[in-house]
């Protein structure tokens, strides 16, 4: 048990992460040097709080401290988890009572026809087959109450405005209504009203009656309205996020809370943090605490813009290739994507969640050929069970990897997990070659392939759908397998520069690490600016905007404030949904400042939308002469937050040492045998170039460098990969 | 010299391109020549190199997925944009289908009927077709579109001077400029009401429209702002998909492409009539079904169409051993009304269970046009022999063949053993369409496609159906939101958008039910009035009968109700939700209305005032086996949950008897079940007659064409075909040349 001088010291320079799977919980610490050391523990899903401590425990006896150690020099401390997910997948969550515009009682058994969500176009072509997922609350306890407001017409200010009120709120209803959902033991009351993004005031109406009747029965049972859960159009979703909210994230709530006051017992003196599903991070006070739902992929995208920032990249596109998916994701001019709604679990939510594109190409992914001859991959992965040449029954990624040499049978997970090449091989032989009439290194390699292939066309596509140019961005790819297979997937491909970290394999929780403090609002709005629009009308619509975001600016400091942050050191970040009149998707634009004053600032905002729509399509598809729709302004709030480092070093020679080399291994690349030699990652130096055909081991993943080709270690440890100069 | 001199001129005549028209009869003759696509017999690429065959394919549909989701957020229309209602692909020079995207799939089969159209007219040759350029099209007769509602962009994907592909996107306009405002024109005598009907046009070059064609949208439509977005939704699919071609021949080489694409498809066509042959009992599956259009006393403009009509449907499906043979010989003939087909549209709705039922597990391609025979014979509804029929409402009765066809699949499949993919198959779809003018003079145009999205699910032969879970035109069931479609219609709101309980038919296990919406006028300004297309009203029903002694999906219906108290309602806070409950509180004279119509057939054009109601009904689907032998529990929890409100015909029904508690819940007595089930069984059996007595009876009738004038005149037509008159003159026993005196309806 260590105690150290720097403990004793006070100084706060450890990061800790942690993500709680299904099976593992992964404790990620990173060190002053920016370098980290991984603990894991297994997941109690009761008591996520025992996970935690015995996690960030194992990753600290690495370093020789014991976990209050590492606590009481923690200076942030992130915890993600699938708490949230879990509840929504096995139906255990909030006993929901919904309160909704009448006639629409059947909402959430509608879910707008939507069964096919997730899907494959295989999948979904067999119709037969779909099924609506569990709804989040009981139909009956749906009641509905007499109210409409409406939301105003695409034509424009041609009939009655947005926010009219056709019927006002009937409040005996709201009374009655509410008292039956108690009565029936509803522990927590949602509102969803129509058009309730473009003014709030029905529902707001209802929840102060709600909370009346609750608090005269002396009960503790929340009212959320769907118009402070995701102020967005779009019924449907938002109904899926309200019941997110009311069903699962209260609950989980409480979870976190007790994981916060174990790392509190162990010396952490701040608050414990989560991810949002869009980037940024939030303590457990958060009220839309449904947002971070899903924040697994964000750890990579974050990672990489913490690491474009300190490189200076303005555009970084992501390759995280895992056990079970190759997603791909795009940083511009230092910007995450961001999409506008999410597919989780079957619901589609009105969640803003960062863009991702996966193809279902993972290093567990099973490698099948069907009665026809065609080559199958995916979607059926072996997870933790690798392959056949381990613990799962049928051939995978990995064990065409394993069987050409590519990755060391000896040497996985450091040799502490032993691989059966052999199986591999004859698995690859019985399940892909013979039925194909190759031979078995041919078939093993003509799968990768095609594998690369797919992988390469996604990465290219990403990019080029969204109208950019790949000469302009740095390829930065990372998960256990990415670092095995980028040599395919990144071939051919004229990127400005292709790189990776040594920490590849856990760089998505060392993402989290990186996240910054922050808070995004959307605030639905129904603002036109028609063709032609004068001087008069701009100001008028410059006004509006502009009050949106100081409202959005003023929400925002009262709710950091509550959560502990200092008003003063919030920094805001201003953007708009806008579309050409007419369209029915809106496009989220950035926009350079929150200055809103008059038609200048409009026409540069009509601009700078026009410059975004021009990178995506075509210039047959801009349409200026419909004039544009404004329906969301947004604004992104960042307080400061300890961040990690990445420690600079000196660079020693070209040449790695001799500790560095390994020894030679036979690899069957693309149609032959080759040498490839063999280095270990953690003898490398910065400054060092290997050159291919070369493999770095290291006990999580492997760098495959192809003959041609080199790897160049920076002063940041940073691993450039480029053609080698003989052959440029 | 000479010799050499020909040598040269020969070569070049070699280099230049073929035509069109020469590369549409070399497939054509190879084809037909070898039973396999364009001669290939031989799958050599696939089989030399497995692994790069499948990577070209990945690519080409890489291509229309990512031009899909890309492109569907320019458009204007919740149809294309939240619904599946819009498609892209990537056809063969001669138009057959390589890949698509997610959507409306069936219009993958009538790509060619432009494409020989053009060939046949010479278009590449005068005055050319070049890489880039935009063809527009929405004809049915020269297009194959099924209605002008539908839309389709072509561009020529050329390689040194020769076409070697077509991108094509489509998509549903939310209005077509027809007389009738919306998108299928319901009243429609010929094609010159039906809107804006383009034969393929060249509206642009260089992946860019020509600026007359903005005019063309402006004038001629009432929508014009979001028909403009959805030609550029299509246009921007179509770059993206021209572009990745170029990139893949470039990758691939000019030789491979040209063999990959014709492999592509011999191989899908081999998988679809495996999967047919191994998956349908053979034999013939006939259906029925009639479609009335009422068109007598609409208008006095045009005396021809000044009739009702009773649109004969008949389907039958028979497996063979190059698939399946679709024969719709015996159904009508045309009319001079909107319900026309053109084969490319009949092949868009019958090949939607064609390819949910047999494409799913292959290559989306062409290769189920070639295992797919069709009859649909000349002077038919089908197959008109007059090139000025209207087909703008062809969905309205369409539909009910493709059910038909998609039906005889699942008792195919059912008979096979396949449980798992038989189920009541149905399309009881429905719309609303119209325009208006608001008090400031601004016009508007709209289609609400909302029940278009999404229909109930018939029932299994082991469940009961689900709501909203099927949409046979797209795979894609989406309904959209009522605050997108509540935005196009300025004084429209939604007052309800419910299930409607009861709504399905009734079997041993249920279908899934229909929807109900109720719309209310506020402020309509200077005009606003609607009509509404569907493909279940007055279909009676759409699948001839139910499946194992089942009902059939109840047809759509809806109701205008005009000059209404809904102020005192408002007040009460008790509006009508769906179609049931508004009858309910006007028989409870709850709701006063001055002006009922319930539409169970075509309504002429409603126009709504201050406080009118329009509420619709549509989406129900069939049960499976006699509703006898319902589980009496199932029964019980439909009366708890409200699922089937009403007590009295639930229990004529099922013949289950049910008390309600303290608490209002309803309780099985199963004794009493038992009972009432018995006698009437025991009632069904008395009431029921020998077929031969029927017969006997009936023959008389038959014989003295003792019908009312609508039903004589669907036989007269029917019998005219061959195949029609041998079976109706064989069952009756008539003479061999019998038939009906074909008389107009309105004698």
């Amino acid at each position: 048990m260590s105690t150290s001088a720097s403990s004793a010291s006070g100084e706060r320079d450890f990061i800790l992460a942690l993500d709680a799977g299904g099976t593992m919980t992964d404790a990620i610490l990173v060190k002053p040097d920016g370098t980290f050391t991984v603990g894991k523990s297994i997941s109690r899903r009761e008591q996520p709080e025992i996970s935690y401590r015995e996690s960030v425990a194992d990753a600290a006896q690495m370093l020789g401290l014991d976990s209050s150690d590492v606590h009481r020099r923690c200076a942030a401390d992130i915890y993600t988890g699938t708490g949230m997910l879990n509840s929504v997948l096995t139906g255990e969550g909030r006993k929901v009572g919904l309160l909704v515009t009448r006639g629409f009682e059947d909402i959430s058994l509608m879910e707008g026809g939507l069964t096919y969500l997730g899907q494959s176009q295989a999948e979904g072509l067999h119709q037969q087959l779909h099924r609506h997922t569990r709804p989040l609350v009981e139909p009956r306890n749906v009641l509905g109450v007499s109210e409409r407001m409406g939301g105003g017409c695409y034509q424009g200010n041609v009939h009655l405005p947005a926010g009219h009120t056709l019927i006002p709120v009937n409040e005996a209803q709201v009374r009655r209504h509410v008292e039956t959902l108690l009565d029936r033991g509803c522990e927590v009351i949602g509102i969803l009203f129509l058009y309730s993004f473009v003014d709030a005031r029905h529902e707001h109406q209802a929840r102060d009656i709600a909370q009346q009747v609750v608090a005269a029965r002396g009960l503790d049972v929340p009212v959320v309205c769907s118009a402070d859960v995701a102020p967005v159009a779009k019924e449907n979703n938002r109904l899926k996020s309200l019941l997110f909210q009311c069903f699962a994230a209260e609950q989980v709530r409480e979870s976190l809370l007790g994981v916060e006051r174990e790392a509190h017992g162990l010396g952490f003196s701040g608050r414990l943090l989560t991810l949002l599903s869009y980037g940024g991070a939030v303590n457990m006070e958060y009220p839309r605490l449904y947002e971070t739902m899903i924040s697994g992929p964000i750890g990579g995208l974050i990672g990489a813009q913490f690491v474009a920032g300190e490189l200076g990249l303005d555009n970084v596109v992501t390759a995280d290739m895992g056990g079970t998916s190759f997603d791909v994701g795009l940083i511009v001019e230092g910007r995450i994507g961001i999409a506008k709604s999410a597919d989780i679990a079957g619901h589609r939510l009105a969640l803003p969640m960062v863009e991702l594109d996966s193809a279902g190409n993972g290093a567990g992914s099973v490698v099948w050929v069907d009665e026809y001859k065609r080559l199958h991959v995916g979607p059926e992965s072996a997870g933790a069970k690798v392959g056949i040449c381990h613990e799962y029954d049928r051939l995978t990624v990995t064990d065409i990897n394993v069987a050409l040499g590519y990755v060391d049978p000896d040497y996985f997970l450091g040799g502490h997990i032993k691989l059966d090449r052999e199986r591999a091989l004859a698995a690859l032989k019985e399940a892909v070659a013979d039925p194909l009439g190759l031979d078995v290194y041919e078939a093993g390699a003509g799968v990768l392939g095609i594998i690369n292939a797919e992988m390469n066309d996604l990465l290219r596509t990403m990019v080029a759908a969204k109208g950019y140019d790949t000469h302009d961005f740095t390829l930065l790819y990372y998960g256990g397998a990415g670092p095995v297979h980028m040599y395919g997937f990144a071939e051919g491909i004229p990127f400005k520069d292709v790189i990776t970290l040594p920490w590849a394999a856990g760089f998505s929780a060392f993402g989290a690490a990186c996240a910054e403090y922050m808070h995004r609002y959307d605030r639905g709005l129904r603002v036109l600016i028609p063709h032609g629009a004068g001087d008069a009308e701009m100001t008028a619509t410059a006004r509006e905007i502009d009050t949106a975001w100081r409202e959005l600016e003023a929400e925002a400091r009262a709710e950091m404030q509550a959560e502990g942050i200092d008003p003063d050191r919030i920094r805001f970040r201003y953007g708009v949904s806008a579309r050409y009149i007419g369209q029915i998707e809106s496009f989220d634009t950035a926009l350079p400042t929150g200055e809103m004053r008059g038609p200048d600032d409009i026409r540069a905002m009509i601009d700078a939308f026009e410059t975004m729509y021009s990178k995506v399509y075509p210039e047959g598809a801009k349409f200026s002469g419909a004039g544009y729709s404004l329906t969301e302004v947004n604004l992104e709030a960042i307080a400061p937050k300890p961040q990690p480092v990445l420690a600079r070093h000196e660079l020693a020679g070209e040449e790695p040492a001799p500790d560095a080399f390994v020894g030679t291994r036979e690899v069957f690349h693309k149609d032959r045998w080759l040498p490839f030699t063999v280095y270990e990652m953690a003898e490398l130096q910065p400054g060092n170039v290997v050159h291919g055909p070369a493999i770095i081991r290291d006990p999580m993943t492997t760098v495959v460098i192809p003959p041609g080709h080199e790897m160049a270690l920076d002063a940041l440890r940073i691993l450039h990969y480029r053609a080698a100069p003989a052959t440029q | 010299m000479a010799t050499i001199a020909r040598e040269v001129v020969d070569k070049q005549r070699q280099l230049k391109p073929p035509t069109l028209k020469a590369m549409i009869a070399e497939r054509d003759r190879l084809t037909a020549e070898t039973g396999h696509y364009c001669g290939v017999t031989e799958l050599t690429l696939r089989d030399s190199d497995p692994i790069k065959y499948e990577r070209f394919y990945a690519k080409l549909h890489a291509a229309v997925l990512a031009a899909r989701e890309s492109a569907r957020f320019v458009a204007a229309s919740p149809g294309s944009r939240e619904m599946g209602e819009c498609l892209w692909g990537i056809a063969t020079p001669e138009g057959d289908t390589l890949a698509v995207s997610l959507g409306f799939l069936s219009h993958t089969v009538i790509f060619p009927t432009s494409i020989r159209y053009m060939a046949d007219n010479d278009y590449d040759v005068n005055d050319g077709i070049e890489d880039g350029d935009v063809f527009a099209v929405s004809d049915g007769l020269t297009g194959g579109v099924p209605h002008p509602g539908d839309f389709y962009s072509f561009v020529p994907i050329c390689v040194d001077g020769e076409v070697v592909a077509w991108a094509i996107g489509i998509n549903h306009l939310m209005e077509n400029g027809a007389p009738v405002a919306g998108s299928w024109a319901t009243f429609s005598v010929d094609t010159f009401m039906d809107g804006l009907v383009c034969p393929p046009m060249r509206t642009g070059r260089k992946l860019k429209q020509e600026s007359w064609w903005r005019a063309i949208w402006e004038r001629r439509t009432r929508a014009a702002t979001m028909n403009i977005l959805d030609d550029k939704m299509r246009l921007a699919g179509c770059a993206m998909i021209h572009a990745a071609t170029h990139a893949l021949i470039e990758e691939f080489g000019m030789d491979y492409y040209k063999r990959a694409i014709r492999e592509v498809i011999e191989e899908s066509r081999r998988m679809v009539v495996d999967n047919m042959r191994s998956t349908l009992v053979p034999g013939t599956y006939n259906g029925c079904a009639f479609r009335l259009v009422k068109y007598k006393g609409l208008q006095n403009v045009w005396s021809h169409a000044d009739k009702n009509t009773l649109i004969h449907v008949r389907g039958s499906l028979e497996p063979n051993e190059n698939g399946v043979l679709l024969d719709a010989e015996g159904s009508s003939k045309w009319g001079y009304h909107s319900y026309n087909a053109t084969p490319g549209g009949v092949d868009c709705a019958v090949f939607l269970g064609m390819i949910n039922s047999f494409s799913h597990n292959t290559k989306v391609t062409a290769g189920i046009d070639l295992a797919v025979q069709r009859n649909y014979p000349r002077g038919s509804i089908y197959n008109p022999d007059n090139e000025y029929t209207s087909n703008a409402n062809l969905w309205a009765q369409t539909v009910a063949l493709n059910s038909l066809c998609f039906g005889a699949v699942s008792r195919a499949m059912f008979s096979r053993g396949y449980l798992e993919e038989a189920f009541t198959v149905d399309g009881n779809w429905g719309a609303f369409q119209g325009a208006g003018t608001t008090a400031d003079g601004t016009n508007y145009g709209f289609t609400n496609f909302e029940w278009l999205g999404g229909t109930g699910r018939g029932a299994w032969c082991y469940k009961d159906g689900e709501p909203l879970v099927w949409a046979a035109w797209s795979q894609m069931a989406t309904i959209g939101d009522a605050e997108e479609f509540e935005s196009t219609v300025p004084p429209l709101f939604y007052l309800g958008r419910k299930l409607l309980p009861g709504y399905f038919g009734y079997g041993k296990y249920r279908g899934g039910p229909g929807n109900s919406a109720v719309h209310w006028c506020v402020e309509p300004g200077r005009h606003v009035a609607l009509t509404r297309p569907n493909g279940g009203l007055s279909c009676t029903p759409s699948v001839g009968i139910g499946m194992s002694g089942a009902y059939p999906g109840p047809g759509s219906f809806m109701i205008s109700a005009r000059g209404t108290n809904l102020d005192k309602l408002i007040e009460q806070g008790e509006t009508p939700r769906d179609a049931r409950e508004l009858l309910e509180m006007i028989d409870d004279e709850k709701l006063a209305v001055k002006k009922l119509e319930v539409w169970k057939t075509d309504c002429p054009e409603l126009a709504l005032k201050d406080n009118d109601l329009f509420v619709d009904a549509a989406g129900s689907s069939g049960g499976w086996g006699d509703p006898l032998d319902r589980d009496p529990a199932a029964v019980v929890a439909d009366l708890n949950d409200g699922m089937c409100p009403n007590y009295a015909f639930v229990s004529d029904m099922h013949g289950v008897i049910a008390t309600q508690d303290a608490d209002g819940n309803w309780v099985l007595d199963a004794a009493a079940t038992d009972a009432r089930r018995e006698a009437l069984r025991a009632a069904r059996l008395a009431e029921s007659v020998p077929v031969a007595d029927w017969w006997q009876e009936e023959r008389p009738r038959v014989v003295a064409q003792d019908f009312v004038p609508e039903v004589r005149e669907m036989y007269a037509q029917s019998l005219t075909f061959d195949k029609f008159q041998r079976e109706f003159a064989g069952f009756w026993q008539l003479p061999g040349d019998f038939a009906f005196a074909e008389e107009s309806s309105d004698e």
